[in-house]
């Protein structure tokens, strides 16, 4: 244990100077004016803050995240679509090959509807090291602020998985997919490769993915 | 005690303009990350249905080049199709310059021309639908009708401009 320095703070030389008194009062004054200052900083520099912040999301992860994922989900569409219809592609004559192909097409349809915008979404470090230092300031800092980040997406999971529940509840038929747990980014990758090989087998290139 | 009042309200508003400094640094990071967490999901819900439709199209376009076939009405609305697509903005035209895109208006015209190319095709529409068709609906000849009430339409969609009107209120520090 290391006891060299408690010594010194427990009997304070200062300890007794009434000119403590004096400098208590004037740091009370002095740390009011700057808390009010820090309070409407705070606001200030958030409200100024959130279109950069919006923007930022929407380009960078949102858009090209979502597209991807809408990209997978139409073209998986449209093979499912194609191989129910009167008319498909010369060559798929044999029933028997084009019910495992639809059998297949429906698989990849519903895996990819299973997605959500809370499975693949990467976590935003920045959001995460600063609640890290909130949480650790904590511990000293009476100024410590509510710890709000990633609440929209976190509520947003909450509700999702309230409505699994209520999936599992309703539906019997679906049993199969519950125990699997979320889709994960994995699983995206793993479906484009299957769509993919599908979209060959029919010919139809997925120049888009 | 003497106090120079002038000096005093110098000292304090120093001290305010300190804390409204340090203050301000930190709001900034609060508001980068509120505002990132809802463009990121406002992009994906956007994105998401352009993507399906853009995905749709340009498989189906696939399918008519390995038919052979090039004059179509389904390919005249693919391609106008992809044309609307292509002016969505990826990014928030806010941001840059004021931008006369009417963006609802626009995801009107994207949403009505997918669902004539469906149309067209004798496809259901099924965006924001369970993904399996059932075998009975889809083996229908061709063109099958739509089923106009059923489509997307609780989609809200959102003005660029104003991505977060109760932001504000929400703030808790």
């Amino acid at each position: 244990m290391d006891t060299s320095e408690s010594p010194w703070e427990d009997d304070s030389p200062w300890g007794d100077n009434p000119k403590s008194i004096q400098d208590s009062e004037w740091s009370k004054i002095s740390s009011d004016f700057q808390n009010a200052g820090y309070r409407e900083g705070i606001t200030a520099g958030k409200e100024s803050h959130l279109q950069q912040g919006f923007d930022e999301g929407f380009a960078q992860t949102g858009a090209p995240l979502g597209r991807e994922i809408g990209l997978l989900r139409g073209a998986a569409s449209a093979i499912l679509s194609l191989l129910t219809s009167k008319n498909p592609l010369p060559g798929l004559t044999s029933d028997s090959n084009r019910d495992a192909l639809v059998q297949e097409a429906r698989y990849i349809n519903s895996e990819l509807s299973e997605i959500r915008f809370s499975d693949v979404v990467p976590p935003d470090l920045e959001a995460i090291a600063h609640a890290r230092e909130h949480l650790e300031a904590a511990n000293e800092d009476d100024r410590s602020m509510d710890i709000e980040l990633g609440e929209e997406v976190e509520s947003k999971r909450k509700m999702e998985s309230l409505e699994d529940a209520m999936a599992k509840m309703g539906a019997g038929s679906i049993t199969a997919e519950v125990k699997k747990g979320r889709p994960k980014p994995d699983d995206v990758v793993r479906l484009r490769g299957r769509l993919t090989q599908l979209s060959e087998k029919l010919g139809v290139p997925l120049g888009l993915l | 005690m003497d106090f120079d009042l002038e000096e005093l309200v110098n000292v304090e508003e120093t001290f305010y303009n300190e804390g409204y400094k340090d203050g301000f640094a930190h709001g900034r990071i609060h508001g980068l990350i509120e505002g990132r967490a809802l463009g990121r999901e406002k992009g994906f819900e956007m994105w998401e249905e352009l993507g399906f439709y853009e995905g749709f199209a340009a498989t189906w376009k696939a399918i008519y080049d390995k038919r052979g076939i090039e004059d179509d009405r389904a390919i005249n609305h693919i391609k106008h199709l992809q044309d609307l697509i292509a002016q969505f903005p990826k990014a928030n035209p806010s941001a840059s310059e004021p931008s006369e895109l009417d963006i609802p208006k626009l995801f009107r015209q994207i949403r009505s021309r997918h669902k004539a190319l469906c149309a067209t095709l004798g496809v259901r529409v099924t965006y924001g639908m369970e993904p399996a068709a059932p075998p009975s609906a889809s083996d229908d000849d061709p063109p099958v009708s739509l089923e106009p009430g059923k489509s997307g339409g609780k989609k809200k969609v959102w003005t660029l401009d104003n991505p977060s009107p109760s932001a504000g209120e929400k703030m808790s520090f």
